[in-house]
């Protein structure tokens, strides 16, 4: 069996205690599993993520990555020491630096960076535009560039918050199709946020709806 | 001349006399050289370079670190008196580097204030001091980056809230911790803006005359200055302030350019705002030390320092020589600002009406005024007023040599920009379908103007004139040099009091220039309030 990678249990959240719109959550994800929470917009499906991803502290509840205890009321791991990937609609690239020097932001000291950035590349088949700047880049491309920076320091997990809703529909069927088989090649353990049914179903193994800050 | 003619002619006929004192300048570099050029040259010039160049690197990297670490302290964090520092850290604005660098050394000399009260609480003697001999390069660092630093906190804090949270979030989980993020990421992404904000700083520092002439510092102000009245070398004061012209034209077109290049903001349809991390125990009092105390020293202390001389002598507020000097200053700059916004409202109607690309042009460079030094202004002006007397007003003498024309005319070139920025943004909010209603309806040329625009840009005029007589007031150089004998104003009683050492004197023209110096505060603490971020719940 594989090992849980994610592990959340009890986790509500909210304002205060009166007003929590996350409510007793629980949820496991194993090793290389890809698992969708899919839910109306509003629901509290991007919460959950920024809580997970340390950008939030829960009122109540915990989160564990690989086993070790990472947020809870009274202790938060900050983001930058938990090792996941997080890419959300914005894509939040950096414009003023360039699509190879993007990709390699979050692995500057890393020895082996330029072999990384340049596996990345062709994975994502983007070699063609690592000298240029997010600006110059179409909406697709920059989608392809968001997701080769998060798997670049290669996270325990990788968490994505409707990646594909900026983009056009033809666009979104041909990204489905080539992220998955990007993920799959890595094996990746995904937790994807989406409102959109088919792309949980192509894109994930798993599907667990949510509804008004609870899964169902 | 037709009305077509008369909108066209009117941008091209104002540049030539706006840049008609800065040709007369420039020409002199292909004049004579006298005596005195070649033992400036081989003497003195070393040191007015030297000086200004230490100078405008300390102030600059004095000015980026109170600048940028503020503006990212209110726009990141959340702590006691933050809503106040927002709009509280453009105070010193208001101070003139002079009047700062006045009370300066009223505080930190061998018997100033500072030294005393330390004395008093301590019961020393008098020969022991504790704070460091001010009246230096150090000292004049100090006082420009605590009165200049607004300049790079406003536009640093405009792009700090333009920054998508995501982005500084993504940082977050790609490793860097929050204050990596504000070197690594948000620092290097408001480059653009902050440079903008760093040349108007080394404009103004290279600018200045009244605060290095007090701390005796040999810059090229100060040397131009001596060069005319010491050595009564005009010719050579002008061969000077062309190099000072010249150096100040480098910044000005940096400046520029930095507008024009893409600031990295992530203003877009899935853009969200910042969220502001709240801050308790010592980091609150950090951050608050942190705002504070550019505040207190740019603003409270000289104020309270002021404030003390002003009562010392009994508040000479109601003196006659206060009065007139106060009725001089206000007058001229009533009338300055007057006719800063008539002209930049006759120009933008003129860009309106006959929209072309060389008048576009054209009218950017009129707003080239605000970057010349007072000093240099003065000198060109007085030339122009020579020879326009020499040339036009033949049979008499001396017409508007040593009038108020020309001191007037210096102003205006001086604070031109200040009047069209804001009447140019009211223009920008009126819809050009209101022009094409108002020529359906038979209202065109004077008759639109009067009728429709005047009357809907009433408040960016008024924001216009206040601007400009506040700017007005503060100008020092040019007045000296400018104004006719026996005439002063604000200023010139306020340097003269301090250039004599009557400090207690200066106290009460200094506090009025404050004063006058807040109406432009408090329009841009009013823009401040309403451009703060989405708070978050």
């Amino acid at each position: 069996m594989n090992e849980i990678v994610l592990e959340i249990n009890n986790l509500s959240h909210g304002y205060n205690e009166n007003n929590e719109f996350l409510q007793n959550i629980n949820l496991d994800i194993s090793s290389g599993e890809k698992v969708a929470i899919l839910g109306p917009s509003g629901c509290g499906k991007s919460t959950l993520l920024r809580l997970i991803a340390g950008l939030e502290k829960p009122n109540t509840g915990d989160i564990k990555i690989n086993g070790q205890l990472v947020s809870s009321n009274n202790f938060l791991t900050p983001p930058e020491k938990r090792n996941i990937g997080l890419v959300v609609q914005e894509k939040a690239l950096f414009p003023h630096l360039s699509i190879h020097e993007n990709i390699s932001f979050g692995i500057k000291k890393d020895k082996e960076k330029n072999t990384i950035v340049s596996d990345l590349l062709n994975l994502f088949k983007i070699e063609d535009l690592k000298n240029k700047y997010p600006h110059e880049i179409s909406g697709g491309e920059q989608q392809r560039v968001a997701l080769a920076r998060s798997l670049a320091p290669n996270p325990k997990f990788l968490m994505l918050d409707e990646p594909f809703s900026a983009l056009d529909k033809n666009l979104k069927e041909s990204l489905y199709e080539e992220i998955s088989e990007v993920f799959s090649r890595k094996n990746s353990t995904i937790l994807l946020v989406t409102h959109d049914n088919s792309e949980a179903q192509i894109m994930t193994d798993r599907q667990i709806k949510m509804e008004q800050g609870q899964l169902l | 001349m037709n009305k077509l003619t008369f909108w066209r002619f009117l941008p091209f006929a104002v540049l030539l006399v706006f840049t008609a004192p800065l040709i007369i300048v420039i020409s002199s570099l292909f004049g004579e050289y006298s005596e005195n050029w070649s033992h400036l040259f081989e003497f003195v010039l070393i040191d007015y370079i030297s000086s200004s160049l230490y100078l405008v690197i300390g102030v600059s990297l004095l000015v980026f670190i109170l600048g940028t670490v503020t503006a990212w302290t209110v726009t990141s964090y959340n702590f006691t008196g933050k809503r106040i520092f927002e709009w509280a850290l453009i105070l010193p604005l208001s101070i003139p580097p002079y009047i700062l660098a006045y009370t300066f050394t009223g505080l930190f000399d061998h018997y100033g204030d500072a030294n005393n009260l330390v004395r008093f609480l301590f019961n020393l003697e008098n020969s022991s001091i504790f704070f460091p001999n001010v009246r230096n390069i150090y000292g004049a660092i100090i006082v420009f980056a605590f009165t200049l630093y607004p300049y790079v906190y406003l536009v640093s804090r405009s792009a700090f809230i333009n920054q998508s949270r995501s982005m500084k979030e993504s940082a977050r989980i790609l490793g860097l911790n929050q204050y990596q993020v504000f070197y690594k990421l948000a620092l290097p992404l408001i480059r653009p803006a902050a440079i903008g904000g760093l040349m108007l700083v080394i404009m103004e520092t290279l600018s200045d005359f009244g605060a290095v002439d007090h701390f005796a510092i040999q810059t090229f102000t100060t040397g131009i200055f001596r060069t005319w009245y010491g050595l009564y070398d005009i010719q050579t004061a002008m061969q000077l302030a062309s190099l000072l012209l010249l150096t100040v034209g480098v910044f000005y077109l940096i400046e520029r350019q930095s507008r024009g290049e893409g600031i990295y903001t992530s203003r877009n349809s899935t853009y969200s705002p910042n969220q502001q991390e709240s801050l308790k125990g010592y980091k609150a009092l950090i951050a608050f030390l942190i705002c504070f105390i550019p505040i207190f020293i740019g603003f409270i202390l000289p104020i309270i320092e002021l404030l003390l001389w002003a009562f010392e002598v009994n508040l000479e507020f109601f003196s006659n020589k206060f009065i007139e000097n106060s009725i001089n200053t206000l007058t001229l700059s009533l009338a300055t600002g007057l006719v800063c916004a008539a002209l930049a409202l006759l120009i933008n109607f003129s860009i309106r009406f006959t929209p072309n690309e060389l008048i576009l042009r054209l009218s950017y460079l009129l707003s080239i005024g605000y970057a010349v030094p007072g000093l240099i202004l003065a000198v060109g002006m007085v030339q122009l007023m020579v020879f326009l007397d020499a040339n036009v007003f033949l049979g008499f003498e001396f017409v508007l040599t040593g009038s108020l024309f020309g001191l007037i005319l210096a102003y205006i070139i001086k604070t031109y920009a200040l009047a069209n920025s804001s009447i140019e943004s009211g223009y920008e909010r009126l819809s050009h379908a209101l022009d094409d209603s108002a020529k359906l309806l038979g209202s065109s040329g004077f008759r639109m103007l009067k009728n429709v625009h005047i009357p809907l840009l009433k408040t960016s005029i008024l924001t216009s004139v206040l601007l400009v007589m506040s700017d007005v007031v503060k100008e020092l150089p040019a007045t000296l040099i400018l104004r006719p004998f026996n005439f002063e104003t604000l200023a010139v009683s306020t340097y003269t009091y301090a250039s004599e050492e009557r400090m207690l004197q200066a106290a009460a023209p200094a506090i009025a220039i404050v004063l006058i110096g807040l109406i432009p505060i408090v329009f841009l603490s009013k823009m401040i309030r309403s451009s703060r971020p989405v708070e978050e719940k």
